[in-house]
């Protein structure tokens, strides 16, 4: 537990290291620090917001780490910090006090990335989300009891099977149904103008009017006259037998979906920068006497833990804040362009410098612009890739004993890069696109995967249409690739079909 | 900003968590027909009180990329060249059935632990058995000694009840001190002192109060006891006696040439779970153990499984062992009766096995359960001759339940059921069939 004088001098603590973070050129803000129970901070971690609705899958998460961190003292929980218009972050009461030195620290590096990030930025341009998560757990609450836990449960379960099928670019801007569907019209009319009036009646041109035509009357009734992505927007606008209050959850989790969606595509460039930051701030403060050799040493063995290679996972503290190293290193010796790439001799390339002194100003745009996906493309050189000493693995089932045994299989950084980019490229999240509400004429509900050369995972399709199904309460079909075929597959709430 | 140190507030996870574990219990639920079948439980050691199941992570299904077919694997990070091992799970204690569930690479599963007794439970839930009712289960009486049970009037000084016979006597005090004020129309002082003065009898107290004799000069109303005959209390002892339940197993196995491993752990399986089941029924439960070809003997459990004879089979002399013991040893006075007859089917003799288990129906035994045991046959394969003549004898009727054949009796007074084995699947549907034991119950 911290003691008041502890406490006295956290504070101080937190004052300097905002003033640090200042002379390094971060942006900051205030910042609301709040000392919890680890239990706390585990809720909070398995809920996503301060406070939220209730669901299993929180619970489930919550019971998980709970129970390492109970059982085995490992696992401690010691960062959580919210993209809020006043960032709020926790420390754990029971943590080391260094620990919650370095935590303040790294919570500045996020901060910075908050403010600076165009994705982070847009995240909190969705009104006031922590406030809003905090109503719906209330609104959530009400529905229960007057509606029963069981039926909130369904309605919540079907919404998070598709709250992450948004737009794939997060940046763009919801269009009214129907001035899209004037737009096209539109566009369709002018194109029979166009023909109309280039005069000569070929054949050809009365089929191309024809057709225009044709697409012309369709789009009259057709919805959506474009395709859809936001699922949960087309359901909560369309979906035909919901009721008001269903509705209102949809319209929730998407809220809080939509202010998430863009933390997910720099999940390994914002670990990176805290990380790459806490280093610096934590040096400074050993320097200036603020830290005890002591404590020093705490902070070092910590460091060494969260920073560990991985061997079956990309350990984002690892490789993120390597990433900023490395760039900066480069932009500062001028080890880019065409001359350093066309020099073939290693031993003039290893004492390359020219003192080009760009590291720091590129690091910062990195953080400002940049995706994980474009990190990867842009920084992971095969020089990289060695240095983190990157492969690919594979599980396979020991015939003789039974065991899974992992094994390396890889070490070409082409491959890796190849699997790395094939993974960031959507954020893993395949295409979805709402092609038509009124399928058949019949009310069903009609969506196509936009299929790039990956194809579903089936347990999880049938689960995720059933959960459509559930929302939509009429016939689904998704129009997909199994085999290198496609196929239509259709949920009617008790059977699969699948048709070519 | 200064650091603050917020209210605690109430703990949310612990609910919700809890959902999420019932939801794991639904899981087990359908995998029962399973899990049962797994022979880590059936033939399990030490007969610890807890199994492991393996069980599928739950998740919310979203649209993700990948195909099953796929090699599952990764990117990691660290030393070691193309086809160097980094790691390995070991498949110890997974508890896998030879279908090896759970030991797919990449699949999320998790291991849970659950008690056994849990899952019988959760198998009654699932079969959606009705609680047994007491009527259906004979009960013996047994003597306990004696015990205090409630307060008499009447008894011996030692069983006196001193705090409530005191309470009694103040009622009492009180009772007198208002009828004195009414009678003599005196203040309560006075009446009181008049009433202490001679000892608490009422007529004496009133004589004094109408001759002004009171002399004592009390100052205020101390309530002291007056008892009449009435309002001594004792402690009332009885006699202790309690109900038990009780029931025995006639486990009757045919172990002629024609019974092979493969059958009989069908039988095992079966009598396993049945012998769970009434554990959970009745207080004490003993299985006696019946091996038959042409003659029958008593054997012990090992042996019961492990015993293999040749020769042909005559059902009869099983049962007339049965009927021996319990005239002997078990009457169905005071034992539950459970016959368990595990057989392929084969008899030299059908009607005088009819003729016999006649006779145990006539002892009134709670039930008479045949397990025909064909494993890879079909259901249009049909019955084995014996069954056929039981079928006759005692007015069996077919009825499909949980696409098990299952045959009964209209008549009440033949419990009978008799089930066909042919593939793992059915012992889920045999066992629940079983259980519905209230089919023969009163009206």
């Amino acid at each position: 537990m911290m003691t008041e004088k502890e406490l006295k001098r956290m504070e101080s603590l937190e004052a300097r290291i905002k003033e640090i973070a200042e002379e390094e050129g971060l942006h900051t803000t205030d910042i609301m620090f709040e000392v919890v129970p680890a239990r706390r901070m585990i809720e909070a971690m398995a809920y996503h917001f301060p406070t939220n609705f209730s669901h299993w899958t929180f619970g489930r998460d919550y019971d998980r780490t709970r129970t390492i961190y109970d059982h085995t003292g490992t696992g401690i929980p010691y960062e959580v910090v919210w993209n809020f218009e006043t960032p709020r972050a926790f420390l754990v009461a029971s943590n080391p006090f260094t620990l919650n030195v370095l935590t303040i620290a790294h919570v500045y590096g996020h901060v910075d990335h908050f403010l600076r990030n165009r994705y982070f930025q847009h995240g909190r341009s969705f009104a006031d989300i922590a406030e809003e998560a905090r109503y719906t757990a209330k609104r959530f609450r009400e529905y229960e009891n007057k509606y029963g836990s069981e039926s909130v449960e369904k309605i919540i379960d079907a919404a998070l099977t598709i709250q992450w099928q948004q737009h794939p670019d997060p940046f763009h801007e919801e269009v009214d149904t129907e001035q899209a569907r004037a737009y096209l019209m539109q566009k369709e009319k002018e194109k029979i103008r166009a023909l109309q009036s280039a005069g000569i009646s070929a054949k050809e041109t009365h089929e191309k009017i024809a057709a225009a035509e044709e697409r012309l009357r369709a789009l009259r009734d057709k919805l959506p006259p474009e395709p859809v992505f936001d699922l949960l927007k087309f359901a909560i606008d369309h979906a035909p037998k919901l009721r008001n209050w269903e509705r209102d959850v949809l319209r929730r989790i998407r809220n809080q979906a939509r202010a998430l969606a863009p933390h997910r595509r720099v999940k390994m460039l914002a670990e990176g920068w805290a990380t790459y930051w806490h280093e610096i701030i934590m040096r400074r403060l050993f320097d200036e006497g603020l830290l005890t050799p002591e404590e020093h040493g705490v902070y070092l063995d910590f460091h060494a833990k969260v920073t560990r290679e991985n061997k079956r996972d990309l350990n984002v503290y690892c490789v993120g804040p390597m990433i900023f190293k490395y760039v900066k290193h480069r932009w500062d010796k001028g080890r880019l362009g065409k001359s350093y790439d066309e020099c073939t001799d290693p031993r003039k390339k290893e004492r390359w410098d020219i003192g080009a002194g760009k590291g720091t100003e590129k690091i910062f745009e990195v953080s400002e612009y940049y995706t994980d996906r474009m990190s990867i493309e842009e920084f992971f050189t095969d020089e990289f890739i060695h240095g983190m000493k990157l492969y690919i693995y594979e599980a396979m089932r020991d015939q003789a004993t039974g065991d899974i045994v992992y094994r390396v299989i890889e070490r070409r950084a082409k491959v890796i890069r190849r699997m790395l980019l094939n993974g960031y490229a959507l954020y893993n999240m395949p295409v979805i696109s709402v092609r038509d509400g009124n399928f058949a004429d019949q009310g069903e509900w009609y969506l196509r995967h936009h299929y790039q050369g990956s194809e579903l995972e089936v347990r999880n399709r049938d689960g995720a249409l059933g959960g459509l199904h559930y929302i939509w309460r009429r016939k689904v079909h998704l129009e997909t690739v199994i085999d290198d075929k496609p196929k239509l597959v259709s949920f009617d709430g008790e059977d699969f079909s699948t048709d070519e | 900003m200064p650091i603050v140190i917020p209210d605690v507030v109430a703990e949310r996870g612990k609910a919700d968590a809890k959902r999420h574990r019932d939801k794991q219990r639904e899981v087990i639920k359908k995998r029962l027909p399973e899990i049962i079948s797994e022979e880590s439980i059936i033939t399990r050691k030490g007969k610890g009180k807890t199994v492991r199941v393996p069980i599928k992570g739950i998740n919310i299904p979203i649209f993700r990329h990948g195909s099953n077919k796929k090699r599952i694997g990764g990117i990691g990070q660290g030393d070691g060249k193309s086809g160097d091992v980094i790691g390995r799970r070991s498949a110890q204690g997974s508890g896998r059935g030879k279908k090896g569930a759970g030991n797919e690479p990449g699949v999320d599963y998790i291991e849970t632990e659950i008690e056994m007794e849990e899952l019988v439970e959760m198998m009654i839930e699932d079969l959606g058995l009705p609680r047994l009712k007491e009527k259906d289960v004979r009960e013996i009486v047994v003597e306990m000694g004696y015990r205090i049970r409630g307060t008499q009037r009447t008894g011996p000084q030692v069983l006196l009840k001193k705090r409530e016979t005191a309470r009694e006597g103040i009622k009492r005090f009180w009772q007198i001190l208002r009828g004195l004020e009414r009678e003599t129309g005196k203040d309560e002082l006075m009446c009181y002192r008049a009433l202490k003065q001679v000892g608490g009898i009422a007529p004496e107290a009133r004589d004094l109060l109408d001759n002004d004799a009171v002399t004592r000069d009390d100052k205020e109303v101390i309530p002291f006891p007056i008892l009449e005959s009435d309002d001594f209390r004792y402690h009332k002892i009885e006699r202790d006696t309690d109900l038990h339940s009780r029931a025995v197993v006639f486990a009757l196995m045919d172990v002629s040439y024609s019974m092979d491993t493969d059958k009989k752990y069908f039988a095992r399986s079966m009598l396993y779970w049945l012998t769970e089941f009434l554990r959970k029924l009745y207080e004490h439960v003993e299985v006696r153990f019946i091996v038959h070809h042409t003659t029958a003997r008593l054997v012990e459990e090992e042996d019961f499984f492990a015993t293999g004879e040749s020769g042909g089979t005559i059902c009869a002399s099983a049962y007339e062992l049965v009927d021996n013991l319990i005239e002997t040893e078990y009457p169905t006075s005071s034992w539950n009766v459970y016959v368990w007859h595990s057989s392929d089917g084969d008899d030299y003799d059908p009607e005088a096995s009819s003729a016999m288990l006649r006779r145990l129906f006539a002892r009134s035994i709670n039930m008479f359960g045949f397990c025909e045991i064909q494993p890879g046959t079909k259901s249009h394969d049909g019955i084995s001759g014996l069954f056929q003549s039981f079928r006759s004898a005692f007015g069996l009727t077919e009825a499909k339940e949980d696409d098990l054949n299952v045959h009964i009796s209209d008549d009440k007074s033949f419990p009978f059921l008799g089930v066909v084995l042919r593939g793992k699947e059915d012992i889920h549907p045999a066992i629940k069939a079983f259980l519905k034991q209230d089919r023969w119950a009163e009206e």
